[in-house]
């Protein structure tokens, strides 16, 4: 059967709640672990990957430089040249929160190319939270890669005319507003269309809404959810009960 | 007699609305001195994850409530713009954002919104920002209480007439990237250990090793990177703003209430326009 879509998100969710609240390596090795495993089995992994390695790798890199270099609270040097010194404590703090924010964002990200956004959408709306957030949430998930197409085009036929990119700020600057004006300006235009058009099918009414798309949902389902949500509670209540405990 | 309104909202459910925005404030504003107070104690002795789950949960809990509060007021012309607003913060920033320059230029989408439909909208469009940024880059999510905070302050700045001027608007957006860069240093601190981009990273270890603890270090980077960030944004934005047709601009309530942009004065039908006519878009 398949996952309701609010069901991953809560997976998610309490997952990166807990492996930031319980804060230790092995925990963390195993979420991305798992979450690595999951995204090959759900077959998403060749298109994640990309996007996971635009994310973590510049945080990685940047986190090991700024404290495998400098970290003025260590004490255990291994190496030094001028201001900056390789520490033990420094490396450790770095890998640990590279360890702990990759657990987190593998997770968030498996779940958002595993769900449905239509399935995303019914559910929000069926649950009364605002038919407006999903409205915001759908639209802009489709527009973005029309939009970006639509940059593409526009870049075509400024070039077309002549739009040479000058190197230097200046040049940058001035190619950016032959380019950002008229997307601007068609997207404004759109938009105003769009809401007449909204408005005209009641999109403002606050009355009750039926949905064309059912989502299954299963009491087994709705059990692990809250589950998961206490879960995710539970473990943030006992990391500020006690803030240092297990801390490596 | 009287039927209860079918479109309009009750009083209670207005105050309830302005109850959710107030408290949400109060939560960024709770988390952000909470964090601030006892920061000494908690970064260098272990993980810190108590520290980084009050600035998540804190944070989020206020950007929530603000988008709760707000997005049900919205006219639906304006519900529209925001998705155009998220896509355009989206692409402009997802190109910026780790590349070798100290700034994120996230926020122009944001930025447009707040002047073109004033402060709460600002606000709510920005929370929005990162949480739907966060289906593809969940480290954005974070900084949800910041983008909100310089869409508010965006629309306060476009209020008060200083998009009027082209030159009080990158003036306008260095104050605003002051307080923004101060309010999200906390969770480049204690959420991420450091700053997600290399440039910034670069900045960070520089005071890092001269050493400052990494709250205060993150500060100062902030403070040098926000404000120019926000200048050109807010320059940008009223470069946006001057070229969309008069048309286009002035079907926008708030731009019309308040005088926004220069040439923008609505001519009174008691005769006599306020203001010179110097609306040409050329």
């Amino acid at each position: 059967m398949r996952l309701h879509p609010l069901t991953s998100l809560a997976a998610a969710g309490s997952t990166a709640v807990i492996t930031t609240a319980a804060a230790s390596w092995p925990l963390s090795l195993t979420v991305i672990a798992a979450a690595a495993g999951l995204s090959v089995a759900g077959g998403v992994a060749r298109r994640m990957l990309p996007v996971v390695a635009v994310i973590l790798a510049p945080l990685v890199l940047s986190l090991l430089a700024m404290h495998g270099l400098f970290f003025p609270e260590g004490t255990t040097v291994l190496a030094q040249w001028g201001p900056a010194r390789v520490t033990v404590e420094g490396l450790h703090f770095a890998l640990q929160r590279a360890a702990q924010l990759s657990a987190a964002v593998l997770v968030l990200l498996l779940c958002s190319f595993t769900i449905s956004v239509p399935d995303l959408v019914a559910a929000l709306s069926a649950r009364g939270v605002h038919a407006r957030f999903a409205f915001v949430l759908a639209s802009t998930l489709t527009l973005l890669p029309a939009i970006s197409s639509r940059l593409g085009r526009i870049r075509q036929a400024q070039e077309a005319r002549g739009l040479v990119i000058m190197p230097g700020i200046v040049g940058r600057a001035g190619a950016f507003r032959w380019q950002a004006v008229p997307l601007v300006l068609s997207l404004v235009e759109d938009a105003g269309t769009r809401s007449a058009a909204l408005q005209a099918r009641g999109f403002g009414s606050t009355g009750h809404r039926t949905s064309y798309r059912a989502v299954q949902d299963s009491p087994v389902q709705r059990w692990v959810r809250l589950v998961l949500v206490l879960a995710a509670v539970a473990a943030i209540a006992a990391r500020l009960w006690q803030p240092t405990a297990g801390a490596s | 007699m009287s039927s209860p309104s079918l479109t309009l909202p009750s009083p209670a459910t207005a105050r309830n609305r302005r109850l959710l925005e107030t408290l949400g404030a109060l939560a960024i504003a709770g988390t952000y001195i909470y964090l601030v107070l006892n920061q000494p104690a908690d970064i260098t002795g272990g993980p810190g994850s108590a520290s980084a789950l009050i600035a998540l949960s804190g944070f989020l809990i206020g950007a929530v409530l603000l988008i709760i509060g707000v997005l049900p007021t919205l006219p639906v012309s304006t519900l529209v713009l925001i998705p155009v607003a998220l896509v355009l913060n989206i692409v402009l920033g997802q190109f910026v954002g780790s590349t070798l320059v100290p700034f994120y230029l996230d926020a122009i989408g944001t930025v447009l919104i707040a002047v073109l439909a004033g402060p709460a909208a600002g606000a709510a469009t920005g929370a929005l920002s990162s949480i739907v940024w966060s289906f593809f880059n969940p480290t954005v999510l974070p900084f949800a209480a910041g983008a909100a905070l310089i869409g508010f302050l965006a629309g306060v700045a476009a209020r008060h007439g200083l998009f009027r001027r082209f030159y009080l608007a990158p003036v306008a957006g260095f104050l605003a990237g002051i307080i923004g860069g101060v309010v999200s240093a906390p969770v480049a601190a204690f959420v991420f250990g450091g700053t997600s981009g290399l440039a910034t990273g670069a900045i960070v270890s520089a005071f890092r090793s001269m050493g400052d603890t990494l709250l205060a270090a993150i500060t100062k980077q902030a403070l040098i990177s926000d404000p120019m960030d926000k200048a050109i944004v807010f320059t940008l934005v009223a470069v946006l703003v001057y070229a969309l047709p008069r048309r286009t601009r002035l079907q926008f309530p708030f731009v019309r209430r308040y005088r926004v942009l220069a040439g923008t004065a609505i001519s009174r039908p008691t005769g006599g326009s306020t203001g010179k006519s110097t609306g040409q878009d050329a």
